[in-house]
């Protein structure tokens, strides 16, 4: 997964070197251990391991929400790391979307607002017909109107992909997007997410410690403390499991 | 609990911050209070009761006992002889009456007018404090107050001549006393003399006005002997009491029997009290909803709803004994520092003292604490009624609607409509009582109201103000997530606001009424009367032209003035008339219906009765002219005057009148009136007239105003206290949220810039709404008060007003800052990080 022969044109992210590490002296944990990883256009890719493998911190550094210690993140052909705060906003703003795992609208808004809301935040207007392709393709259309208190659980999350996809960002960044669902919501919200890949060409990154939303992906990269340790093209749950088994050992 | 309650205030103490801040504040005012009442109570003592400070008692003739159904009661005169006969009593060591018979004093070059008060070295020299010499032993002895001995420039051993209703002699000075700080006394030179000479002087008219009164041994068997000694000889009219007592009843009668400052003082602590009380509610609902989860699992795991309410009320207490103890000390430091700057400032002032007892310390800790835990025990009886189940659910940060209670919205519309038309009814009848009654009365009602009005005004203005701006959308909705939060926010900022302006504009409206009123009264802008001077108008007439040379002058013209006796009513006193130059005084009088004509008298003040057409004053027959204009002499040209027969010819003087220039200030008018008495030699009371009176007016007010402002200013700083109070508690709520924000791509600034708005927005508009009522209670107000008086004329003082705007503003904008910085400073990962 080195990136150095590789043109970037063919990832839409890039990292190289990543570094990170928390705490002082006796409680210094190292989250990153110079992490090389590229993640390729149009590909679902999930990211898996242990907790404590450094997968979140690798996935905040990724999407410009929290800064690494040293190495470089290339998204839009920008790196990362040289960008000040107002300029990772923006980043943030325009090219990269996110779907967290609970907490992801602001509740004194409607689901529309919410969707709108990285756009509105620019000051620019969305595309009418990519926000109806968008939102008929999420089932959304009836929902509108609701604030997000009125919403089931599934729902709020099919509006928050809803509001990444809007932007047709880099990538969209994925922090366990179905932990807080039961299973049957959340396999309906991960197919969505395939489909955007499939047919609108969206890179998704997703960080996961469930084999069977992994298997959703194209890519599955595993991590243990705090380096990628291997990686599982077309993953089923089984062969998730499994890799995950080895990993533990 | 005690142990929840103490580590959740260890825990959250940043947040308890302002609250303590806003309880010291409402506290140190109410314990500041106390402390001038005190204060000032000491320091009268220490002036007024300089004459007994030191003693034990005072027997005085009290009116108060004399029986009013008995017209042949006969008074008690406190002579020397029952001083004498008080001085035989076994239980008393020491007596000595109080009295002042004047008399005159010659040094070398000059005489003065003394106080001579009989001493007794025996007797605590009647209670005065010898800094130099001796006591006066002989009957040719004195002694005289320092002050007034430095300004004679007599020493001890120095003979004066003295001069009594009795005789002239030579007396030698052989002492020196401290001047008494009584201000009754220290005007005059105060002369002790020895008992036998003082009665001699006073001869059989001499009584006391007190006998002061040192116990031997035990205070109350000196009282009992006194009282025994009293009743023996069937004086029923006199009291005694202690030195403390008395001087309490001597301050008590300065001031009208009640000690007004005080109780006025008391009202502005109490409206610091009621803010402060809603910042306190305001604190305990935030920081119980955020605790809901925690306080649901205490309920899990067994705590009773009543250990919930009383962890929450242990809190309150804890935080009302540590913020009232701060108010209270706060308070003795700015009193000290006050009268030690009092003190260096106006070193004649150097008996003021600061007194505090013990009530005056423990009131307002004892009040804090009770408004504390009382204003806390709402949220924590709402705390108390949380289901365990609550612990489970995830918390919805989302809008809370709090409906208003019905009885409450009932209550207060009868208030409201009920205060309203009493202040309306005052108003048309001009009666102030009944207008404040229905203030009183209006004011709360439309405060327990403010929960449908002020929600609804901050969105609404919010989303105006917002326009197309996201921050400023989400500003305008959390603004108002929690509508009853708001309320008591924006509540505690109007109360301030609405009182302040309410003055601001009653102030203004009284200070151009009486300029209107005042205006049609005085017919010329300065009177100068040269009352001590003959009449000589040639010299008048240079001092005129000199004048008129002034800034600030623009015309001047003289008069002479003179009485003259009406015919047909030669019972009355003789009528006062001034002679004018018609031309010069046409130029200076701002009235030109009242320039007389030769053979002509202008009349005023007359009152109802009917004025004939023709009368003969000084002999000759004028025609009368009657006007409403406020002169003190009736107008005739200086001709006429001239051909009176005056009635007394001491009475005549000369005087010039002046036309000051227009648009002078009230400080430009009093720095005129200094130059004209500069230059014409003559003391300030003698100019008068109408921008005069209007400039003492203008400034009594402005005093009063700034007085009253300044009180207010602390329920405004205490209320805004709450706006920052209210705003961090809410960032601190909406952590994850604004973390979101700052993930979706809302930068610093908009952030800070949102949570400005926020604040702004609830700042502004609470102080928009207190501005609007502040301007209907105001008017009204003063169409109560001044109706009667004369002419009203509305003014509203629109920059003070758009100051008081500003400053709301821009202080609830400083409020946002700490808490805008918390908010920016989080990484967006930490903030959605946290539960």
């Amino acid at each position: 997964m080195t990136s150095e022969t590789l043109p970037l044109t063919e990832y839409a992210v890039c990292a190289r070197g990543l570094t990170k590490s928390y705490g002082h002296d006796s409680t210094r944990v190292e989250a990153l251990r110079t992490v090389d990883v590229a993640f390729a256009r149009s590909r679902f890719t999930a990211i898996m391991g242990p907790s404590g493998s450094g997968k979140s911190t690798l996935m905040h550094c990724l999407a410009g929400l929290d800064t690494a210690d040293a190495g470089e993140i290339i998204i839009g052909g920008r790196d990362l790391m040289n960008l000040n705060d107002d300029e990772l906003t923006m980043m943030r703003r325009e090219q990269i979307g996110f779907v967290f795992q609970s907490f992801n609208l602001v509740p004194t808004i409607n689901a529309k607002d919410n969707i709108l809301l990285p756009l509105s935040l620019a000051g620019k207007s969305h595309d009418r017909e990519w926000f109806n392709t968008v939102i008929d393709a999420l089932g959304l259309r009836d929902r509108l109107s609701h604030k997000p208190h009125e919403l089931s659980g599934g729902q709020q999350q099919r509006v928050a992909v809803a509001r990444a996809l809007l932007t047709r960002p880099e990538v969209v960044f994925g922090d366990e997007p179905t932990g807080n669902l039961d299973s049957r919501t959340g396999a309906e919200v991960l197919s969505l997410m395939r489909t955007s890949t499939r047919e609108m060409g969206q890179t998704i990154i997703m960080v996961t410690h469930d084999p069977a939303a992994a298997s959703y992906a194209d890519t599955v990269l595993l991590m243990k403390d705090g380096s990628i340790v291997g990686q599982l093209d077309d993953p089923t749950v089984a062969t998730v499991t499994e890799a995950l088994a080895s990993l533990a050992e | 609990m005690l142990h929840v309650a103490l580590a959740n205030i260890k825990t959250y103490a940043r947040r308890y911050i302002a609250v303590v801040l806003a309880v010291a504040i409402g506290t140190a005012f109410l314990a500041a209070t106390l402390a001038v009442n005190t204060s000032t109570r000491a320091t009268l003592k220490n002036s007024l009761g300089d004459t007994y400070k030191n003693a034990d008692l005072v027997a005085f003739q009290d009116w108060e006992l004399v029986p009013e159904d008995d017209p042949d009661f006969e008074y008690t005169e406190l002579a020397m002889e029952q001083v004498e006969d008080i001085r035989k009593l076994p239980e008393i060591s020491t007596a000595y009456g109080t009295a002042y018979e004047t008399g005159e004093l010659y040094t070398a070059d000059d005489g003065y007018g003394v106080l001579l008060q009989p001493v007794s070295a025996e007797q605590n020299l009647g209670g005065m404090e010898l800094l130099e010499g001796r006591a006066p032993l002989n009957a040719d002895e004195v002694i005289l107050d320092d002050e007034h001995a430095d300004r004679m420039k007599v020493s001890v051993g120095d003979t004066v001549g003295l001069t009594t209703s009795e005789s002239t002699k030579d007396m030698k000075v052989v002492g020196i006393q401290r001047t008494s700080t009584d201000p009754q006394l220290s005007g005059y030179a105060m002369v002790g003399l020895p008992e036998s000479v003082w009665t001699k002087i006073a001869g059989d008219s001499g009584s006391f006005q007190n006998i002061v009164i040192d116990a031997k041994d035990s205070l109350p068997a000196a009282q009992q002997a006194l009282a025994a000694y009293f009743a023996e000889h069937q004086m029923r009219d006199v009291s005694v009491l202690t030195a403390d007592e008395k001087v309490i009843k001597d301050v008590a009668m300065l001031t009208d029997g009640t000690d007004q400052l005080t109780v006025v003082l008391l009202v502005f602590a109490l409206v610091a009290l009621v803010v402060t009380g809603l910042v306190v509610v305001n604190t305990f609902n935030v920081v119980i909803a955020q605790r809901t989860r925690e306080l649901a699992l205490l309920r899990t795991l067994g705590a009773k709803r009543k250990q919930i309410r009383s962890s929450v009320l242990i809190e309150a207490l804890v935080i009302g004994i540590v913020a009232s103890a701060i108010g209270v000390a706060l308070a003795v430091a700015l009193m000290a520092g006050l009268i030690q700057l009092l003190h260096v400032m106006v070193p004649s002032l150097s008996y003021a003292t600061l007194a505090l007892d013990a009530k005056g310390l423990v009131i307002p800790v004892v009040v804090g604490i009770a408004m504390t835990v009382i204003a806390a025990s709402l949220p924590a009886r709402r705390a108390m009624k949380l289901a365990p189940l609550a612990a489970l659910r995830p918390f919805d940060a989302a809008s809370v609607k709090n409906r208003a209670g019905k009885l409450r919205i009932v209550i207060g519309i009868l208030l409201a409509l009920a205060g309203a038309g009493l202040l309306a009814w005052g108003a048309i009848d001009g009666s102030l009582p009944i207008a404040f009654l229905g203030g009183l009365l209006s004011f709360p009602g439309i405060l327990m109201l403010a929960s449908l009005f002020v929600p609804a005004s901050v969105f609404g203005i919010g989303k105006l103000v917002a326009g197309r701006s996201v921050a400023g959308k989400l500003a305008a909705l959390n603004a108002v997530r929690n509508p009853g939060r708001t309320t008591a926010t924006a509540t505690a900022l109007l109360i301030g606001v609405t009182l302040v302006s309410m003055i601001m504009v009653g102030g203004q409206t009284a200070k151009s009424s009486l300029n209107t009123s005042l205006a049609g009264e005085f017919p010329v802008d300065l009177t100068l009367s040269l009352y001590e001077r003959q009449v000589d108008d040639a010299k008048t007439q240079e001092l005129a032209r000199e004048l008129a040379s002034l800034d600030g002058i623009e015309e001047t013209s003289t008069f002479v003035a003179g009485t003259a006796e009406i015919k047909g009513r030669e019972d009355e006193a003789p009528v006062q008339l001034m002679g004018v130059d018609p031309q010069g005084f046409s130029k200076t009088v701002l009235d030109q219906s009242i320039v007389p004509a030769d053979g002509q008298i202008i009349r005023f003040n007359t009152g109802t009765e009917e004025q004939p057409k023709k009368l003969t004053v000084g002999g000759r027959e004028l025609d009368v002219k009657v006007s409403s204009a406020a002169l003190y002499q009736d107008l005739v040209t200086k001709d006429t005057l001239e051909s009176l027969k005056l009635a007394d010819s001491e009475n005549e003087y000369g005087g010039v009148l002046i036309k000051a220039a227009p648009d002078l200030s009230n400080a430009d008018i009093t720095a005129l009136v200094e130059q004209i008495a500069d230059v014409a030699n003559v003391e300030s009371y003698m100019i008068d007239g109408g921008v005069v009176q209007n400039a003492m007016f203008s400034q009594v007010i402005d005093v009063l105003l700034a007085i009253v402002s300044a009180l207010l200013a602390v329920a405004v700083l205490i209320a805004l206290i709450g706006v920052a109070n209210t705003l961090s508690l809410s960032v601190l709520e909406r952590t994850r949220e604004n973390s979101l924000l700052r993930a979706l791509g809302l930068k610093k600034k908009q952030l800070r810039a949102m949570l400005a708005q926020e604040a702004v927005l609830i700042g502004g508009v609470a102080a928009l709404l207190g501005l609007v009522l502040g301007v209907v209670y105001g008017l009204l107000g003063a169409h109560a008060t001044l109706s009667a008086v004369g002419e009203m004329s509305y003014e509203i003082p629109w920059l003070q007003l758009a100051l008081v705007l500003v400053v709301s503003i821009v202080a609830a904008l400083l409020a946002s800052v700490t808490p805008g910085r918390r908010a920016a400073k989080l990484s967006p990962v930490q903030g959605l990080a946290t539960e």
